[in-house]
């Protein structure tokens, strides 16, 4: 008689005494951490926690705005996160105009030092708590990003499985591979500009920039005026994004593409 | 055995009303160096137990012991001697008993100048020539008024010394005087027995070591540290208590040379001296010994160290209540340890909150130190509800300092652009531009700003020929061009 049928027989035995025990344990969902924008919550409800998020896209394809939408939501929650910033270009003006409350947010600038800002990310991860911690290597060039060894995912991944933290690395460049739960990858689309104005004010004050009306194609990226109702005044960015998720886990979509705008506030 | 000192001059020094306030003094410091158990009995006398300490004093532990009374009297009368000569040292005059009961050394020490040995059985014939008046009824537990009015019975009776009263018939006096009257009679025998009411030695929240051979490296330093925060940690905890400060100074090689070996506080520009703040008041000195560690590698001390003192200020312990709801924080403990490594790794100015500071200049924000927010408990999700926008906000990244680049102009409008920063670059043509936007400030001081800013789309040729959305700007004292950052 084979193992098989041995414990069929067991468990067929105890079946009566002991029969949750017996039963395979239900994989729960993985809790998820909202991102604010609209369309990946609907799609995904979030990044999950308890694994790594990768962002990976070129240069203004919108991962420091779904980074800094996540992160007001994160903070209004009161939910402390901590910021690993390996070129020191996190701009608090934006992030403040977002909504980041800076009291929950723990910055840590490393001066481009890829291995500081690795460093700073393990002892964030094993020293625990944090709800959010990001890794922000997106203007570390590609071929840096390139170079870093797969141990260090293997070690992110493994100090937070079983805790609540989610951890969002941002890459030129996919690079986080199998050790990621979800990968972002985006582009910038296109681009809403309102009609180039060489006006300059007296006083230097942006509230005396006009808005030219009657432009069909494009919007100012700054632009003072109030809103309108449909939202139509604002400078805006068209972002695509595509999502892979590793097979391992429970989120369902893979290879799912979409699109979100970022506006000026 | 019980000794008490009387201080003839200690009741002229010391103001009245400190006696509540303040345990310590010299008396009460004077007899801790002999005994633990103080009794500070009045501001001029404190009584103490001498019981047990035979092998150091070689005064026997009971009065009927082996050794003839005559011996214990001359050992009594050498340690009487020895404590006088300490208060001497201290420049205070002191008479000092020793009796077998403390309220009968208490008698001695304050009619007796000099040092009085009382030997077991002779406190009535040697305290017995003492006016009535000296019995001192507190001892007694007697009210004042009550002791007025028995001591006038007293005189009625004729009673005038210590001995007459301890001659009076036992049922007569408690008779007549009730339980007063009794311990009264007792007290002029000298035969009361009764606990001290001890004083609690002074708190030792302060530790220092004086280190025979210099240390310079890490390691030993740690066993040092180690012993001297467990010792706080204990008296802390011992007093239910914990610390939000802890204040480091390290005096080396350098300094004592200099200085001689002179006190610590002598010289404060040749110690190292360093002060850890915490969050949340804590009592655990393996996070302390963690903390001063890697402050001390951060900032070496620039000698051996020949002396360590560490301080704690005691304050009442941090209560927590936890809950099932509250959001996710780290531990307060092992979140200041995680700092101090990241201030080590970055450096301390790098790593902490930041601070929007209330200017036009662009970039300007102050680092401060992490804290735990305090949980506001308002309704956070009817906030998040609020506060989610319908799209998200364009992010920037900003560059420190801006790249220097080169633009082409045609007609007042950027053109072309060729900008470089240490590890990339941004170069290609200018799709689009929008601006100039004109932004200046501090026309008053030294470092006054203008800038023209302009928002350009780059065909980054450099790349994949993607589109690249900068922030460039004109200085415009300069006449300078900078790439200002990226819209992300």
């Amino acid at each position: 008689m084979n193992a098989t049928a041995i414990k069929k027989q067991v468990e067929l035995a105890l079946a009566d005494r002991f029969s949750e025990s017996l039963q395979p344990v239900e994989r729960r969902p993985p809790e998820t951490l909202p991102t604010g924008v609209r369309e990946l919550d609907v799609l995904l409800e979030g990044f999950p926690r308890a694994a790594i998020t990768e962002i990976h896209g070129a240069s203004s394809s919108g991962r420091t705005s779904v980074l800094l939408s996540m992160l007001a939501l994160s903070t209004i929650r009161e939910e402390s996160c901590a910021l690993i910033d390996c070129s020191d270009t996190f701009d608090p003006a934006s992030a403040s105009k977002a909504g980041v409350d800076f009291n929950c947010l723990l910055w840590v600038r490393c001066r481009s030092k890829v291995e500081h800002a690795f460093k700073a990310c393990d002892l964030l991860l094993h020293g625990g708590g944090f709800g959010v911690v990001v890794l922000n290597l997106g203007d570390v060039p590609a071929k840096i990003v390139r170079r870093i060894i797969t141990p260090w995912w293997f070690r992110f991944r493994r100090a937070i499985e079983n805790t609540p933290t989610a951890l969002i690395v941002i890459t030129p460049e996919a690079s986080v591979r199998s050790c990621a739960a979800l990968v972002l990858e985006l582009h910038n689309e296109a681009t809403v500009w309102s009609r180039p104005m060489p006006f300059v004010s007296e006083n230097g004050n942006r509230a005396f920039t006009e808005r030219t009306r009657g432009t069909t194609s494009h919007l100012s990226l700054v632009t003072p005026v109030a809103p309108r109702a449909d939202g139509s005044g604002y400078s805006q960015f068209l972002h695509r994004w595509k999502i892979r998720v590793t097979t391992n886990r429970s989120i369902k979509f893979a290879g799912v593409t979409g699109s979100f705008e970022a506006r000026l506030p | 055995m019980f000794a008490c000192i009387y201080g003839r001059s200690v009741s002229e020094t010391v103001p009245s009303g400190a006696e509540k306030e303040e345990p310590s003094s010299p008396l009460v410091d004077l007899a801790f160096s002999f005994s633990p158990l103080v009794e500070k009995t009045s501001e001029d006398t404190v009584v103490f137990d001498i019981s047990g300490q035979n092998l150091l004093f070689g005064i026997p532990n009971k009065s009927a012991a082996d050794g003839s009374s005559t011996d214990e009297t001359q050992v009594a009368l050498r340690l009487a001697r020895e404590i006088s000569r300490q208060a001497g040292r201290l420049n205070l005059k002191v008479n000092v008993a020793i009796a077998a009961s403390p309220d009968a050394a208490i008698h001695a020490a304050r009619a007796f100048k000099g040092s009085t040995v009382i030997p077991a059985g002779e406190e009535t014939s040697r305290l017995g020539a003492l006016s009535i008046k000296r019995l001192d009824h507190s001892l007694a537990g007697v009210e004042e008024k009550r002791a007025e009015e028995i001591l006038e019975t007293f005189t009625f009776w004729g009673v005038r010394t210590f001995s007459d009263l301890a001659d009076l018939p036992l049922a007569g006096v408690a008779e007549r005087l009730g339980q007063e009257g009794l311990r009264l009679k007792r007290l002029a025998e000298g035969t009361t027995e009764r606990p001290l009411n001890l004083v609690r030695p002074p708190i030792g929240f302060e530790q220092s070591l004086e280190i025979e051979h210099p240390i310079s490296e890490l390691e030993p330093l740690s066993f040092i540290l180690s012993r001297l925060l467990n010792q706080i940690c204990a008296n802390l905890n011992e007093y239910a208590l914990a610390t939000n400060e802890l204040k480091l100074c390290l005096r080396t090689e350098e300094a004592e040379r200099d200085q001689g070996p002179s006190s610590v506080t002598e010289a404060p520009s040749s110690l190292h001296e360093r002060s850890i703040t915490l969050p949340v008041p804590m009592r655990d000195p393996k996070t302390f010994l963690r903390l001063l560690l890697l402050d001390i590698e951060t900032r070496p001390p620039q000698a051996p160290i020949s002396a360590v003192s560490i301080t704690a200020q005691p304050v009442k312990p941090h209560a927590r209540q936890k809950g099932l709801f509250i959001p996710l924080a780290p531990e307060p403990e092992k979140l200041e340890i995680t700092l101090a490594r990241l201030a080590k790794l970055v450096g301390p100015d790098r790593v902490g909150s930041l601070e929007i500071v209330d200017t036009h200049r662009v970039d300007v924000f102050r680092m401060t130190k992490f804290r735990l927010p305090r949980r506001s408990g308002r309704n956070v999700r009817k906030d998040v509800a609020h506060a989610s926008p319908a799209w998200p906000v364009i992010g920037f990244r900003i560059f420190r300092p801006a790249w220097r680049a080169e633009v082409q102009t045609a007609g007042g409008q950027p053109r072309r652009i060729d900008a470089r920063g240490a590890q990339a670059r941004v170069r290609g043509r200018i799709l689009c531009a929008a601006g100039p936007w004109r932004a200046s400030g501090d026309w008053w001081r030294p470092d006054v700003w203008a800038r023209d800013e302009w928002d350009v789309a780059v065909t980054d040729s450099t790349g994949e020929k993607t589109e690249v959305l900068c922030r460039i700007y004109r200085d415009l004292i300069s006449g300078e061009w900078f790439l200002a950052g990226i819209y992300d």
